[in-house]
């Protein structure tokens, strides 16, 4: 459970988000980008120090304890500037799937390292990139008290940087969590050309690799983590949408042809009303899932509507930005396209919106 | 008087005056003896509109010694308070009214003696309702009105309408037009129902041949009637709930849900139709959230965009939904009325959708206000508002 007051909350997200504006603005993330690493080791040091990194770990492991709530929030500010960050895979993905595992050794051992900045990340689907049971293509096979996994995983976020690796392979007719660490013989890491270069995919192919497995935790431990990664994930699309809404109401302002700024012309007037509706849909939905998800109960209906109608509103809002925008933001040089790339990409990662339109659907006994 | 006093005091008043026995109104327009009877109660003992000043039926409170009021009446579903903030007819004439007009019409306004219509859109001024061509011109003490408005609700029922109407011709058109109380009891106004797209009856057309208002009638003076009308507009959309009606026929729950529409249609299992059906349903649940949201901003005292967008928000809802509506029906829905009750549902709605979405400005006139209100986008130019009106173009 959250201590987080609401003022705690706020005066975070102001951290965040000064710190991004100062360091991880649209020169900086450019940089980072065009980087082996993809992300800036000085400014994940700087959000390590505000806490970030741990802002869901246990106070007991060295983390913050905050929820779904204060992580959406946070989210919605990272998502904004287009943090480039091992934050979502380490902070977000691992945290909440080594927390959810119920392997107290396994928390003592990685949690406080994650909250120090340490980067996990999680091996979860195949190339069919589904983040579903069928999706799996990684198997482990016991040998005395020690596991070895073979197979494939792919879409790993930031697989190079990690320095553990959580695998969820099949095992006995069911799944589990493993542990590897970086370096271990028979792992082979191949980086992914992205087409969100502020992304960092990797491939990972198991031959026989020794692996320590997390308690019993199985899908169970799987399925709470995404929700909590759904969730931030709808943060970051929220976060995002709005940002390049505002970018391109503040173009249309001050781009002026026939003798008039373009956004006194119906055409991109009307435009914009619409994306505002899609806008605040976006912020209403993935508040609404942290709080659902924070409070305990039944939360799946309000995670799925989340994770499509996020999805569904970045994309859009970021398209019809460069349509907006017009010829300025068919050039590279323009951050339009670094949203577009970024809405694409979270529209996939953790299952797409046609999936998560059928999970909602299920959801509420439909 | 204290806050516990007056609490007290509204208290005692309800328990000795309220029975909670009042019939069912018949419909929104005009109210049944029974409610006058105990509307006049509660304007006689002063707890109609308690902010107003005491000569005008009202206390004189405070907002939140008001809101005491209200809650008391609210806890034992008592009618009748907190007319000072939803009686858009009599806040309107108490803020420009004459003391003449004001002593002969607000006490009968707040009883629901006297029933109020909107004379306000004109086959020719809709979404530009400041080019309105009904006419009043001058006649010693009154005023001779000529012309036809269109959308009033309520006109048959009605004893006066709220009428704007052109006054100055030779000025811009935002400034020759005048606010009056227009008594429908008379000669020169016609009401004729409105046969609709629905086939239903709900708007009637009024025709206005010589009719005449008192110049004691006109509210906020002489070519002031845009402002009047913009504040009057306004206390309307802070009052207008959520309009919208669902299928003609009440309480049948199949027609309300079409998660079941979809079951008894077969078509749960239609992957296709399950990823639309998604959608739709996320409309409405999407705009909840999004007016909870708003609700909680407000009552922390942040003001929120999501209110403006309500309307366009509920366009799409309604018309997306009586869209998979038809498509669950198939050939079902070229079929219709009292023998074909999931038909005619989807059918109605499929027209009714338009009354939200032009009804009270149309979505395109909603996309322009929130451009320029809420996203602050420049206007578009005006031809026709510096120049005299005589000079516009009309057609």
């Amino acid at each position: 459970m959250s201590t987080f007051t609401a003022e705690d909350r706020a005066a975070m997200a102001e951290s965040v988000r000064r710190l991004l504006a100062d360091k991880g603005d649209e020169a900086a993330l450019r940089r980072a980008m065009e980087t082996p690493s993809g992300y800036d080791a000085a400014l994940w040091a700087e959000l390590v120090e505000l806490g970030v990194a741990g802002l869901i770990i246990d106070p007991a492991y060295d983390g913050l304890g905050g929820g779904p709530v204060e992580l959406e929030l946070i989210m919605e500010e990272a998502g904004a500037a287009l943090l480039a960050a091992p934050l979502f895979a380490s902070g977000v993905m691992a945290a909440a799937l080594i927390s959810a595992s119920g392997d107290e050794g396994a928390k003592e051992r990685l949690l406080p390292g994650l909250a120090r900045g340490r980067i996990a990340t999680v091996a979860l689907t195949g190339d069919a990139g589904t983040w579903t049971p069928d999706g799996v293509t990684v198997g482990a096979h016991s040998h005395g008290a020690r596991a070895f996994l073979d197979g494939t995983a792919s879409f790993v976020l930031h697989g190079a940087a990690a320095d553990v690796l959580l695998v969820v392979a099949r095992v006995d007719g069911g799944f589990g969590i493993f542990e590897v660490a970086k370096g271990t013989p028979g792992l082979e890491i191949t980086t992914l050309p992205s087409f969100d270069r502020t992304l960092r995919l990797t491939k990972l192919d198991f031959h026989h690799v020794p692996a320590t497995r997390l308690g019993i935790a199985g899908w169970d431990a799987v399925e709470a983590m995404l929700k909590i990664a759904l969730v931030a994930l709808a943060g970051e699309q929220a976060g995002g949408a709005r940002r390049v809404l505002d970018m391109t109401v503040q173009y249309a302002k001050t781009r002026i042809q026939f003798g008039r700024a373009i956004g006194s012309f119906q055409a991109i007037k009307h435009m914009a009303a619409d994306l505002l509706l899609e806008a605040e849909n976006a912020t209403s939905a993935a508040r609404h899932a942290a709080q659902q998800l924070a409070g305990g109960g039944e939360a799946d209906e309000a995670v799925y509507l989340a994770a499509f109608a996020c999805a569904d509103a970045y994309s859009k809002i970021a398209a019809d930005a460069i349509q907006m925008h017009g010829g300025i933001a068919f050039t590279w040089a323009h951050p339009a396209h670094l949203y577009l790339r970024r809405a694409r990409a979270d529209a996939q990662l953790l299952g797409a919106p046609p999936y998560h339109r059928e999970r909602y659907l299920q959801a509420m006994g439909a | 008087m204290t806050d516990e006093e007056l609490r007290t005091e509204v208290r005692a008043w309800l328990a000795a005056n309220w029975k909670n026995d009042l019939p069912a109104r018949a419909d929104q327009w005009t109210v049944g003896p029974e409610q006058r009877a105990w509307l006049a109660k509660v304007v006689e003992a002063r707890w109609a509109v308690n902010r107003w000043p005491s000569e005008w039926c009202g206390r004189d409170l405070s907002d939140a010694q008001a809101k005491i009021i209200e809650r008391e009446f609210a806890a034992v579903k008592a009618p009748g308070a907190g007319q000072d903030r939803t009686h858009l007819y009599a806040i309107t004439a108490l803020t420009f009214g004459t003391d003449v007009m004001k002593a002969a019409l607000l006490k009968g306004m707040l009883t629901g003696e006297i029933n109020m219509c909107l004379l306000y859109s004109e086959p020719g001024a809709g979404s530009d309702l400041a080019g309105i061509r009904t006419r009043a011109t001058r006649d010693g003490e009154e005023f001779v009105v000529n012309g036809q408005k269109v959308w009033t609700s309520g006109a048959a029922t009605a004893d006066y309408g709220m009428l704007i109407a052109r006054t100055d011709w030779d000025v811009p058109k935002h400034n020759g037009i005048s606010f009056f109380f227009l008594s429908m009891k008379q000669p020169g106004v016609e009401v004729r129902p409105l046969r609709q797209v629905t086939d239903e009856s709900h708007f009637n057309e009024v025709f206005i041949t010589d009719a005449r208002v008192s110049a004691d009638f006109l509210l906020g003076g002489l070519n002031n009637g845009w402002r009047v009308l913009q504040t009057a507009l306004a206390y309307e959309r802070s009052v207008m709930g959520d309009g919208a009606r669902g299928p003609r026929r009440a309480g049948d729950g199949a027609a309300n849900d079409l998660v079941a529409l979809a079951r008894e249609a077969g078509k749960l299992d239609d992957p296709v139709l399950r990823q639309d059906l998604a959608k739709v349903l996320s409309y409405r649940r999407l705009n909840a959230l999004n007016n909870a949201r708003a609700k909680a901003d407000l009552a922390q005292g942040t003001s929120s965009s999501i209110m403006s967008l309500g309307k366009l928000a509920m366009s799409r809802i309604l018309h997306e939904e009586a869209r998979l509506r038809t498509a669950l029906l198939g050939a079902g829905s070229l079929l219709d009325g009292e023998a074909f009750p999931r038909a005619d549902d989807a059918n109605f709605l499929t027209l009714n959708a338009y009354f939200t979405s032009i009804g009270g400005g149309t979505d395109q006139i909603q996309r322009n206000i929130i451009g320029e209100r809420v996203l602050s986008l420049p206007k578009e130019p005006e031809i026709d508002r510096t120049i005299p009106f005589r000079d516009v173009r009309a057609g």
